[in-house]
């Protein structure tokens, strides 16, 4: 079980979506905040300091994700914290902005990239990974 | 060998040599008519016109020699007139000769002279004749060519797309006036001029590639970019006795924009598809892994959202076919003069339930004196409308909030008012509210359901009813959305549906 104060902030504009992966990462010993907005998001990081943000990609506009992963690595007092991009957005039509190399991952400011619906044991692993390493941020 | 099926005309007023030389000819296969003298010469040579040569005596009776031969001469100038003259005469003989004649014979002389003197003259008469119709031809080709040429200059100039022509060194020797058109931004320098006066690297790389002894292929497709268009540009080599190439630039912009958009559309739908997907799939995993403990209740929450996701999704779907039918024009609307009160009545009732169970209370304002206001309208599709701007009306609500829903008309348009003071739009969001999957996302409108698709749905219909609809908003206090549907049927220009 991780540590308590590991905290997570979730981002989608997708009620459902955050409550369920809320509950699973609860499930898991983590404490979970939520936002629906890039905005709200911000805010709620810079108070929070958490050790992770698992965000949406398309949210308020096609890039939002991709917005917000940039503003917390460029910031040097969030940039400690990981950032996991998350999307329903069809690889095979238009939007692929599926990473195939490390490099593009880290061009995305992210640290994973899931399509959805996220795979709960993949995911869990993946948070536990990237939060055991970081102190809070 | 000469052709002998030919005339010959004899005239001399000594019979032994008239019938000598008829003899001698017809002998040899020609077809011989003879006269005694020179106007029974000119008569027949007037009836038959076609004798390939003349045997003509020089001292003839009422029109001598020398005058029947410019008479001859005159009708046929390829005839070929023999004169037979005596020794003494040869001057006079040269002076016939001067007026068309083509040689003499002096008496006396030989059959075999006669023979080979009109030989000689009947196969001179065939090249002259051969030439004559071989420059005709010439100059007939001459003119199907040239014909041939307007033509295809014509169609080269009239084509749509743009033609250039380049030579073996790389320089343009033809364009037409779409070509020019293309490249008009760039300036265009006088014919031949070098393709790097393109100004389209792209293109003058191509056509370098096809002259290069390596190339693979005679003729190249590619796309190029000039400006803001996008050209299919068919690069062919020209082999054989020309050496150069030919360029087709296809102006292919507006299919390529179409195709973007088709794309992009279908992302959007894919990506509108997938998401509540894969929150149904999300809770049906937690359900099934018991992920929320073995009390069934428990679950109650995840199973009622994703049955209602699945509801969304279904009527996302019918949704979509509907939008979809009227772009193609197979959605036709049937038209008729209706009751549109009537229709929202049994609207507003179905709303009613649902709206009760939030503590949201529907009033139906209309003019107690007016029970019916008729409008031109299809009813199904106006039953589409109400119910999504209803329906809205009491998602975006609050607890205990209060629906006014009014009817009025004028002498030209029934309006419907539908007003709530719920959640309210942005007013950055107002515009977009009607746009296709746009669904305005806030903290209190990220769990309410919704397909993005009604509004786009609302306004395709009414705009095909030559209705409109209009929203005022203030954020935080209500929404109203106003509906407006002609009472009567368009004239007849103005009625046409897409």
């Amino acid at each position: 079980m991780p540590e308590p104060d590991k905290t997570v902030i979730i981002v989608d504009d997708d009620h459902d979506f955050l409550e369920m992966n809320r509950r699973v990462l609860v499930q898991n010993g983590y404490r979970v905040l939520c936002c629906t907005n890039y905005e709200d998001a911000l805010r709620c990081i810079k108070k929070h300091r958490p050790s992770l943000v698992v965000t949406d990609l398309m949210m308020d506009s096609m890039d939002s994700g991709f917005v917000l992963s940039r503003r917390i690595k460029q910031d040097p007092e969030l940039q400690g914290i990981a950032v996991i991009i998350v999307t329903a957005a069809s690889s095979r039509h238009g939007f692929d902005f599926k990473p195939q190399t490390p490099e593009e991952l880290a061009g995305m400011n992210a640290d994973a990239y899931f399509d959805k619906p996220l795979s709960c044991p993949v995911f869990l692993k993946k948070v536990s990974e990237l939060t055991r390493g970081r102190k809070k941020g | 060998m000469i052709n002998k099926d030919v005339r010959i005309l004899v005239v001399d007023d000594d019979e032994g040599i008239r019938e000598g030389c008829t003899r001698v000819l017809r002998k040899e296969g020609y077809e011989v008519l003879s006269a005694e003298d020179g106007r029974e010469g000119l008569e027949l040579l007037r009836l038959h016109k076609d004798f390939a040569a003349a045997v003509v005596d020089l001292q003839l009776p009422y029109l001598n020699g020398i005058e029947l031969t410019g008479h001859i001469h005159e009708e046929d100038p390829d005839c070929v007139i023999l004169i037979v003259t005596a020794f003494a005469s040869i001057d006079t003989a040269v002076q016939a000769i001067k007026r068309g004649a083509y040689g003499y014979i002096s008496k006396p002389f030989t059959p075999e002279e006669l023979r080979i003197q009109v030989e000689k003259g009947l196969s001179k008469r065939e090249l002259a004749l051969e030439a004559r119709l071989l420059r005709e031809r010439g100059r007939k080709n001459l003119l199907e060519i040239a014909k041939e040429r307007s033509q295809c200059s014509t169609i080269i100039k009239c084509m749509a797309d743009g033609v250039l022509v380049i030579n073996g060194e790389g320089r343009i020797v033809l364009r037409n006036a779409a070509a020019v058109r293309i490249f008009n931004g760039s300036g265009i320098p006088p014919l031949p001029c070098d393709i790097d006066t393109l100004h389209c690297p792209r293109l003058c790389d191509i056509i370098k590639s096809i002259f290069s002894e390596d190339a693979s292929s005679f003729i190249i497709s590619e796309e190029v970019s000039l400006g803001d268009s996008t050209y299919m540009a068919n690069i062919s080599r020209i082999t054989g006795e020309g050496y150069g190439a030919v360029v087709v630039l296809r102006d292919v912009t507006a299919r390529r924009r179409l195709e973007k958009a088709k794309s992009m559309f279908v992302s959007l739908v894919s990506h509108e598809v997938q998401s509540p997907l894969a929150v149904i799939e999300g809770y049906l995993g937690i359900a099934r892994k018991k992920s929320l403990g073995d009390d069934p209740a428990s679950y109650t929450g995840i199973l009622e959202r994703s049955l209602l996701r699945v509801q969304t999704l279904r009527t996302m779907v019918s949704e979509l076919m509907n939008l979809t039918a009227l772009d193609v024009g197979k959605f036709s609307l049937k038209r008729f003069t209706i009751d549109v009160l009537g229709v929202l009545k049994d609207v507003v009732e179905s709303c009613r339930e649902r709206a009760r169970s939030r503590g949201i209370h529907i009033v139906l304002e209309t003019d107690a004196a007016q029970e019916e206001f008729m409008a031109f309208a299809d009813e199904n599709a106006i039953g589409i409308v109400f119910r999504n701007i209803v329906e809205n009306a009491v998602k975006y609500s609050l607890e205990d909030g209060r629906i006014e829903v009014g009817v009025d008309d004028n002498d030209s348009h029934v309006e419907i008012a539908v007003r709530d003071d719920g959640i309210g739009i942005k007013t950055g969001e107002m515009g977009k509210i009607f746009e296709e999957f746009y669904r305005a996302k806030n903290r209190q409108t990220s769990s309410i359901p919704g397909t993005g698709l009604g509004l786009c749905l609302v306004k395709r219909i009414l705009e095909l009813h030559h209705g409109t609809i209009s929203v005022s908003s203030e954020y935080g206090k209500g929404s109203e959305f106003i509906i407006s549907i002609p009472k009567f049927e368009e004239e007849e220009d103005t009625g046409c549906m897409p």
